[in-house]
């Protein structure tokens, strides 16, 4: 398989602040690949390097087998991209914003052809709406159409479900997954919710303090089998000796007075269940947390 | 084609801006009101004005003309206008900063050099537009109401009168260097709008600049005298030159001619280094620039 991007030994400071530190990965054509990290862990500054909007201290970053320091504006025609907020230009409408930017690619495209483009994300009722009068999402879901505008083979999307509710990232994901699996495009996502990355991405890689923590196939990296439970009672003290008694022992990580937390593998989380009802306990909820934070913890220990 | 382009776009983003058509709107106030005061009360304007001089001399005619009315506002506003053009050069890079516009500007395939060129150029030519649209109403109407007629120019030492037909192309000319002295203010403001994430810093930062520079060139202390040739700001009323006339040994005078019009080739040349200068500097700027908005 084809490297889309290749970074090499990327680091960028600013004075005294490392943002990235020495980090190094490759995208495959076709894949989702999920960038993750924490806020502030230097998903942004690494994606703004990708796209020439900062310049690497260190480093060389190569797209489409071509350097972008080189061949900046060749490279920049085959990629569509949404950097932290989509923002646009709030006095235009949503077709107007979209012709512009079709303009600015070099592009004549005529009403039609954009408002079938607003059609993919949903807009077309909108196209004459100005986008000050837009939600969060729909924003969001211009500014991808804005970034489709080149039919791109490479889409980078930064947290693209930020301040979505939840039909709108289930929209976002559905999105994501068409332009993947329908149209062959390789996106990058970053995100800093690893449930999120998990159901699209193909690979993934793990940054933290702008350096790599662990890059791989989602499939090896996340063993399905097992997941952290969070588990809240009227009387948690009550299930931590119902759970220390039990063959759940073995898999307790915390219990306090707020919730309990244990790994198990995901099948068994219906007995664990049946279990606790049937040891009196009083269940507020039951549910699996494979939050990054969790998963930092169990690839740093 | 991509400058041609990228002008096109700032020009269309430009125009569709509610902020572009307060200066319009403004200097049509401005000059309007000027136009309607001495309309009613311009003649005792004007014969105070002249007091000194009808003892010595014999003044016919209509003084008080569309062509005088033009050299009136001209020299009122001239130095007003400034802040109007800082209104939109200011935010040209400021604004899409903070919009959050310019990282999605530059994610497309334009080069640095072309998109500052293009905004540069888009910029320019709505300073040319507002100083059109200042030609149109200062001169255009002023002869409409006021009428045509030869012009009387009152200086503190003399008065210089030129005939009516050695008029228009004296004004042709100076709104054309107008224009490139209010280039200069709008290349300032363009260049300071590089530093900032709102527009309220560069116009600010431009117009305290053009008033230090002003009150410099006020100061008759000789440790400024050295410098005060290099300031833009000496050079902006240069297109006063252009109603200055040669006079024949008859103290007639000369059509078509200019007192000094080296002086004012070498104000042009003066103001026009600066804009190369501030475009320059704002392109090495911007190539450079961490965008982080």
């Amino acid at each position: 398989m084809n490297s889309v991007i290749q970074i090499s030994h990327l680091s960028k400071r600013f004075n005294n602040f490392t943002a990235v530190d020495d980090l190094s990965f490759s995208v495959n054509e076709g894949e989702v690949y999920g960038f993750l990290g924490q806020n502030g862990a230097g998903k942004s500054t690494t994606i703004r390097m990708m796209l020439s909007l900062i310049k690497p201290t260190e480093g060389s970053i190569n797209i489409f087998g071509l350097s972008l320091e080189k061949e900046r504006e060749q490279i920049l025609s085959k990629i569509g991209a949404v950097v932290e907020k989509p923002d646009l230009y709030k006095y235009l409408s949503a077709y107007e914003n979209m012709k512009l930017f079709s303009t600015m690619c070099g592009l004549s495209l005529g009403r039609a052809e954009i408002m079938k483009q607003l059609a993919v994300v949903g807009l077309e009722k909108r196209a004459n709406d100005r986008v000050k009068v837009f939600s969060q999402g729909m924003k969001q879901r211009l500014g991808i159409a804005v970034a489709l505008v080149n039919n791109p083979s490479l889409i980078i999307l930064d947290e693209p479900t930020n301040g979505l509710d939840p039909q709108g990232i289930a929209d976002m994901r559905s999105l994501i997954l068409m332009l993947s699996k329908e149209q062959g495009k390789t996106l990058l996502v970053s995100s800093h919710l690893l449930s999120e990355v998990e159901q699209i991405a193909d690979s993934m890689i793990i940054i933290d303090k702008g350096k790599k923590m662990v890059e791989g196939k989602v499939s090896e990296l996340i063993n399905p089998e097992k997941v952290q439970v969070e588990i809240i009672s009227l009387d948690n003290n009550a299930a931590k000796e119902v759970v220390l008694a039990s063959q759940w022992a073995s898999g307790l990580i915390e219990a306090s007075l707020e919730k309990i937390l244990l790994e198990t593998k995901k099948e068994l989380i219906p007995d664990l269940f049946k279990f606790l009802v049937e040891q009196g306990i009083l269940l507020v909820s039951i549910r699996s947390t494979n939050t990054l934070e969790s998963y930092f913890l169990s690839i740093t220990k | 084609m991509q400058f041609s382009r990228i002008v096109y776009i700032e020009l269309y983003k430009t125009f569709r801006k509610p902020r572009t058509y307060i200066a319009f709107a403004a200097i049509a106030a401005i000059v309007g009101l000027i136009q309607l005061g001495f309309y009613a009360d311009g003649d005792n304007y004007i014969q105070f004005g002249m007091q000194s001089l009808s003892d010595s001399f014999d003044i016919g005619g209509e003084v008080l003309n569309g062509y005088l009315m033009a050299y009136i506002i001209l020299q009122t506003m001239l130095m007003q206008v400034p802040l109007l053009i800082a209104l939109v050069s200011g935010d040209m890079i400021s604004g899409e900063a903070n919009l959050g516009t310019l990282r999605l500007l530059l994610t497309k395939p334009i080069s640095r050099t072309t998109l500052i060129l293009g905004k540069f150029a888009a910029s320019s030519i709505y300073t040319i537009a507002l100083l059109m649209w200042m030609a149109l109403w200062s001169l255009g109407i002023s002869v409409l109401v006021f009428g045509a007629n030869d012009m009387l120019i009152l200086k503190s030492d003399q008065v210089t009168q030129i005939i009516s037909s050695d008029v228009v192309w004296r004004y042709v000319a100076a709104f054309a260097y107008a224009c490139l002295a209010m280039i200069t203010v709008s290349s300032l403001a363009f260049f300071l709008s590089l530093f900032a994430e709102n527009s309220i810093g560069p116009i600010m930062a431009t117009m305290s600049i053009i008033i230090v520079f002003t009150i410099l060139n006020t100061l008759d202390l000789p440790i400024f005298n050295s410098v005060k040739p290099f300031l833009f700001t000496s050079h902006m009323l240069g297109w006063k030159g252009f109603f200055d006339v040669k006079l024949n040994v008859n103290n007639e005078q000369i059509v078509g001619s200019i007192e000094n019009l080296r002086a004012v080739l070498i104000s042009g040349l003066i103001l026009l280094f600066h804009v190369l200068g501030f475009l320059s500097a704002s392109i090495l700027v911007f190539k450079k620039k961490d965008i982080l908005s």
